[in-house]
């Protein structure tokens, strides 16, 4: 006899297991809030029953006895013979999450690392709690076998529901001997009808294949389409042709009959023929037109179910949350309660599988910031015990999952005075900002309103993370609303599938170009006279904001084509904080479409994320956003070193310049291009900030200073940095808008190395200022 | 019996299936020992040369297609076609081959044949100038490359094969479908 190998069938038993392990933590989720329902009870049964078999089979036998102990205490519990109580939840959750290492280390000698003496010793404590049963041991026994018999004959009726509907019936009766009364049976049987669906597990591969043929399909349909249209215009050529040939024969009639003997039949004939052929064209036309409307509409349905065999209802990730957010009000010693909202929503499973980290990590934030101690809670005319609202629901082509809780809300004071105290902003932009924005800082990078540090921040991760992790992979975004003292509500957007975008078509050089919707900010057709030319570099001015500008087809490397129409197309990208204007040719239009890989060949190309499939089977690159603006960047840069100034690799590693500008734009905008330059670059938002980093111990070997800023002026930066034996041997540079005679002795009194105005102010005059003075 | 009834059905057609292939065995083994082993190769012209693929190589010949160019991508790669849905590359063979005498492609005219071919990680069409016939040769008649193509081409030619008086050089697709941008 060949041994029963049983490894085979271990990653078949851990899928299985997922399955039951997650439904077993429902069920005691569940069972807390409603002790003494009977159909949990009963489904819980079956399922630690399944367990038990399952692991038994491929001899995962602690498995199996922890799932035989809780089986017999959830038996105890149905007969009333205990009491079901909040410690035994604790106690069932260890269990569980033994099982969940047993399982995910199958296989593994890992049964040592479990505490499985201490685990089983509880739950046998547990299962005795009932002392004044006379026999235990006997009743326990004839339990078992009874819940035995009952989940077997369940496990039957699941697969009878998957047979033919008349098959059922005689199904059933085979095993109704071993079931509990008709009535009850039947009712336990509904339930289970609305909770499990008949499903087969398909490798993503294979729908994605499918999807491939779908969208051949109806491409080839829009084609069809189209011959029909042609069809029918030929049709009435036919029409024509008859007219004509009516008036032919009319006149042909009128000849002498002599002359018309000869080809007297051949007129009739051509007559007949010519008559058929107008009627056989007009009803194939029809017919044909008939057949393609129905085909189109069998097409559309095809289509649609096909794009949804990749959906699935975000309640397989909720499922999870009950568990995690018991958890987290443990850990965070606070009293919550989780409501879920909208878990049949579909979505697709990409997105799925990338939407669970980001849920959790702003549930466990609205637990630790936004939740107040019970207290406080009370004190302040709340319901002692919190509440968090996780809701899904479909808008068009996005879902939107709200995160609210009843907490304290964000504090726009707290998070305006964090702000200016690390330097994000400035005491004056602090003031512009309204309410609403500045909760928007949160989102900025390191950015955390928390007094101390927890184990949320420990873990180093911010909501920034969050956001990112949104808005580069899922594609969506990430908003906050806050009253102060009611609560705080996240709001995710991300699209129905990653399959799917919505694209902006633009052509350059010729060539059709799609460019992803949700990096654009703006698109403009501007006057040439706009566009602010300095020295090979082209900015335009939008809302107070300067945006560097590229020609696409420089980038991507193509040929120009034909002068520029009147207005100059440029769509505006914003990508983690920088900006940058795209010139090109044409816009054609906003779609959806389908992304789709360059193929096996192609494994990474510059530029282009993959190729979306237009209707009429045009094959479409796809361009890559972040590629771009890393690109565009460089290559404002590779124009300067063109034009001269080679700044990098100098003896000594890069240069280091220290930019003191209170202006956001100007300072991002300077930063640009002395990066691109190939300098580190640091930067301070007034001149005693500057100060401050410079007698820290940075030593840049330029500073780049403003003139009008808060607490300290450019130009007492720069008689202090003079002042200083330590710092007066470091060049500053003054760039203002200050332009006066006297203000430009004044700055070179100050002891500046050199006074760049801004109207003259450009990336060469900088750079070559900068260079002249460091060399 | 009645129950027995179609089990014994079941073993008497399971019984003449393995009989049926057990016969089917024995006679190919019988022609193999007469039969030479073969590789079948489809040829295709460059230029002046000719070359081969080993058919088991080729997926289809290709030859309505519109290439969609994909920008900053090494020369040889001419772009990406759609072939009833899946996206696959276009390679100009001669330009990675450095074929010499091979005038330039000019997609937008009159397309020239493409063939197919995939190995076990990726599949490409190759752009060549005319499709020959699928020949068959024996496995030991495949000589190895010549030693006078230098080292840039060599590693493209897994093999080199005398028809009718020609020298054929099989390519190499595992050099050839190297998968690009990968590293970058």
């Amino acid at each position: 006899m060949v041994e029963f190998d049983r490894s085979a069938f271990i990653s078949k038993f851990q899928e299985e297991a997922t399955d039951l392990l997650q439904r077993l933590n429902e069920g005691i989720i569940n069972l807390e809030a409603d002790p003494a329902n009977r159909p949990i009870i009963d489904q819980w049964l079956r399922d630690a029953h399944t367990l038990k078999g399952s692991s038994r089979m491929v001899g995962l036998m602690e498995i199996s006895d922890i799932a035989h102990r809780m089986e017999d205490i959830m038996v105890k519990v149905r007969e009333g013979m205990i009491p079901y109580t909040a410690d035994m939840s604790d106690t069932f959750f260890e269990a569980l999450d033994t099982v969940v290492f047993l399982t995910e280390n199958a296989g593994k000698d890992a049964a040592a690392e479990a505490d499985l003496e201490g685990v089983t010793g509880r739950l046998v404590a547990m299962a005795n709690s009932d002392a004044p049963v006379p026999e235990p041991g006997a009743a326990v026994a004839a339990e078992v076998a009874a819940a035995e018999a009952a989940a077997e004959a369940a496990a039957l009726d699941e697969e009878a529901e998957d047979a033919e509907a008349d098959e059922h019936d005689d199904e059933g009766q085979d095993v109704d001997d071993g079931a509990p009364s008709g009535p009850k049976r039947a009712q336990r049987e509904e339930t289970l009808k609305s909770k499990t669906q008949a499903t087969v597990r398909i490798r993503t591969s294979q729908v994605d294949r499918l999807l491939n043929l779908v969208s051949e399909v109806v491409i080839s349909q829009i084609k069809a389409e189209q011959r029909a249209r042609d069809l029918r215009s030929v049709s009435g050529m036919g029409a024509d042709i008859h007219n004509l040939w009516g008036r032919i024969k009319t006149m042909l009639g009128m000849l002498p009959a002599d002359e018309q003997g000869a080809f007297l039949d051949d007129i009739r004939l051509l007559d007949d023929l010519f008559g058929d052929q107008r009627r056989a064209l007009v009803a194939l036309a029809k017919e044909y037109a008939d057949d393609m409307s129905r085909t189109s509409t069998v097409v559309a349905d095809l289509q649609e179910h096909a794009m949804e065999l990749r959906m699935l209802p975000v309640s397989t990730v909720f499922t999870t949350f009950p568990r995690a957010m018991r958890d987290l009000a443990k850990q965070y010693k606070k009293d919550v309660e989780l409501i879920i909202e909208g878990g049949d929503t579909e979505l697709d499973k990409k997105v799925l599988e990338e939407i669970n980290d980001p849920l959790i990590h702003i549930m466990r934030n609205a637990v630790d910031h936004g939740i107040e101690p019970e207290a406080d809670r009370v004190a302040a005319g709340k319901p002692a015990k919190g509440t968090i609202k996780l809701v899904a629901r479909q808008e068009g082509d996005h879902i939107v999952i709200e995160i609210s809780d009843d907490g304290a809300g964000i504090d726009p004071e707290r998070v305006r005075s964090a702000a200016v105290r690390k330097g994000y902003i400035t005491e004056s932009e602090a003031k512009s900002l309204s309410d609403r924005e500045a909760s928007y800082l949160i989102f900025e990078k390191g950015f955390s309103t928390a007094a101390i540090i927890t184990e949320l921040s420990g873990r180093g991760v911010g909501m920034d993370v969050v956001r990112e992790f949104v808005v580069e992979r899922l594609k969506g975004s990430l908003d906050v609303d806050s009253v102060l003292g009611q609560g705080s509500t996240f709001r995710l957007t991300i699209p129905l599938t990653l399959a799917i975008i919505r694209a902006l078509l633009l052509r350059v050089s010729g060539q059709t170009f799609a460019l992803p919707t949700s990096s654009i900010e703006e698109t403009l057709r501007v006057e040439p006279s706009e566009v602010i030319k300095v020295e090979g570099r082209e900015v335009i001015r939008r809302q107070m904001r300067t945006i560097p500008l590229v020609q696409l087809r420089d980038i991507l490397g193509l040929d120009p084509v034909s002068a520029p129409e009147n207005k100059i197309p440029i769509a505006t990208l914003g990508f983690s904080g920088h900006r940058l204007g795209l010139i090109v040719d044409e816009f054609v239009g906003e779609q959806q479409i389908v992304i789709k890989t360059l193929g096996s060949h192609l494994k990474r190309v510059d530029n282009v994320a993959g190729v979306t499939i237009l209707g009429a089977g045009e094959v479409v690159p796809i361009l890559n956003v972040p590629d771009l603006m890393a690109n565009g960047r460089q290559m404002t840069g590779m124009r300067s070193r063109r034009a001269g100034s080679t700044v990098k690799e100098q003896e000594g590693g890069p240069r280091r310049v220290l930019i003191c500008e209170d202006s956001f734009t100007t300072r991002e905008l300077e930063r640009s291009i002395f990066e691109a330059a190939g300098y580190i670059v640091e930067t301070a938002t007034d001149g005693a900030q500057g100060l401050a980093k410079l007698r820290e111990g940075l030593s840049p070997d330029a500073v780049v200073t403003d003139v009008q800023m808060p607490n300290m002026t450019g130009f007492e930066l720069t008689r202090a940095i003079k002042a200083d034996d330590m710092l007066s041997s470091i060049p500053v540079i003054i760039v203002t808008s200050l332009e006066r005679d006297e203000e430009k002795a004044e700055g070179i009194n100050a002891g500046a190395d050199a006074y760049i105005t801004k109207s003259v102010f450009n990336q060469d005059t900088l750079l070559d200022t900068v260079e002249r003075l460091i060399s | 019996m009645t129950e027995a009834g179609p089990t014994t059905r079941f073993h008497a057609d399971q019984d003449r299936a393995i009989l049926r292939r057990r016969a089917e065995s024995l006679a190919q083994a019988g022609e193999e020992t007469i039969a030479i082993e073969t590789v079948g190769l489809l040829l295709f012209r460059l230029g002046e040369e000719w070359y081969a693929v080993p058919i088991e190589r080729v997926r289809e010949i290709y030859n309505e297609y519109a290439v969609t160019r994909v920008p900053r991508v090494p020369d040889f790669v001419l772009g990406v076609v759609n072939v009833r849905g899946e996206i696959v590359s276009v390679t100009d063979i001669a330009t990675l081959m450095r074929v010499p005498s091979r005038t330039e492609i000019d997609l937008s005219d009159e397309r020239p044949p493409a063939i197919i071919v995939a190995n076990d990680t990726c599949s490409s069409a190759i752009v060549v100038d005319e499709i020959g016939d699928i020949v068959d040769v024996p496995r030991d008649s495949i000589e190895p490359p010549l030693s006078t193509l230098d080292k840039s081409q060599v590693e493209y030619i897994a093999g080199s094969v005398f028809i009718e008086g020609r020298l054929i050089g099989i390519v190499n697709l595992e050099k050839a479908l190297e998968p690009v941008g990968e590293n970058t």
